[in-house]
């Protein structure tokens, strides 16, 4: 990439291309990605014998 | 996480008044995050709280902390929050959120959103995510904040 090309990240370090590239999905397939993924890194947890992580109840909202 | 969409369709055959919040209904308006849970608000008020129960019961619901546990008429009567596991994944039940909203606080910043092939569900918008999160001010919530406030520049820009 060049410096005259626009940069993926706006000024707060968010992939800007992976929110253009998710909204043309349908909400339906932005979820089943979603559900692959974390299935996936679940998998990968239970292959290694890492416990599921919780999350703390405070942190619910 | 298994399926999120399989605890949304046996809460809505039970008839249950819910709000899809959280990292769920971001990700369905195009937020790219992950999450382990579905987080909804539930009515509290009437038949609601027995429809929940029903619905949860079908669900094998039970306490992530103490899975001996389930819930019943007094925790969902209440803004308390219940973090639950069920047979599809974790649930979290919340009478409230932010700064004690509620179900009918929040049913008119909702949008309704196609989960499934004819299944629709309220999701809480993402202008109301955004604020809840900014007046709570949590770490969490303010570290999610650039990239839910990028998201909605962009669904607007696409308009």
């Amino acid at each position: 990439m060049t410096d005259e090309e626009e940069s993926p990240y706006d000024e707060h370090g968010v992939d800007v291309t992976l929110i253009r590239s998710f909204l043309k999905l349908t909400p339906a397939e932005r979820l089943e990605r979603l559900v692959a993924f974390m299935n996936f890194t679940a998998e990968i947890r239970r292959l290694n014998g890492i416990e599921e992580p919780h999350r703390d109840p405070q942190d619910a909202s | 996480m298994k399926n999120p969409i399989e605890i949304l369709k046996t809460l809505a055959d039970h008839q249950v008044k819910f709000i899809v919040v959280g990292g769920i209904a971001a990700v369905a308006q195009g937020v790219p995050i992950d999450t382990l849970d579905l987080d909804v608000v539930h009515s509290v008020i009437g038949e609601n709280v027995s429809r929940a129960l029903s619905a949860l019961s079908a669900l094998n619901a039970h306490y992530r902390y103490r899975p001996e546990l389930r819930p019943d008429a007094s925790h969902l009567a209440g803004p308390g929050h219940q973090l639950l596991d069920t047979r599809h994944g974790y649930l979290d039940v919340l009478g409230a959120i932010g700064k004690g909203r509620t179900y009918a606080d929040l049913l008119p910043h909702t949008v309704e959103i196609e989960f499934a092939p004819g299944f629709r569900c309220r999701v809480l918008d993402l202008e109301t995510q955004i604020a809840i999160k900014e007046e709570v001010g949590a770490e969490k919530d303010l570290a999610i904040l650039p990239i839910l406030r990028r998201t909605l520049e962009e669904r607007r820009r696409l308009q």
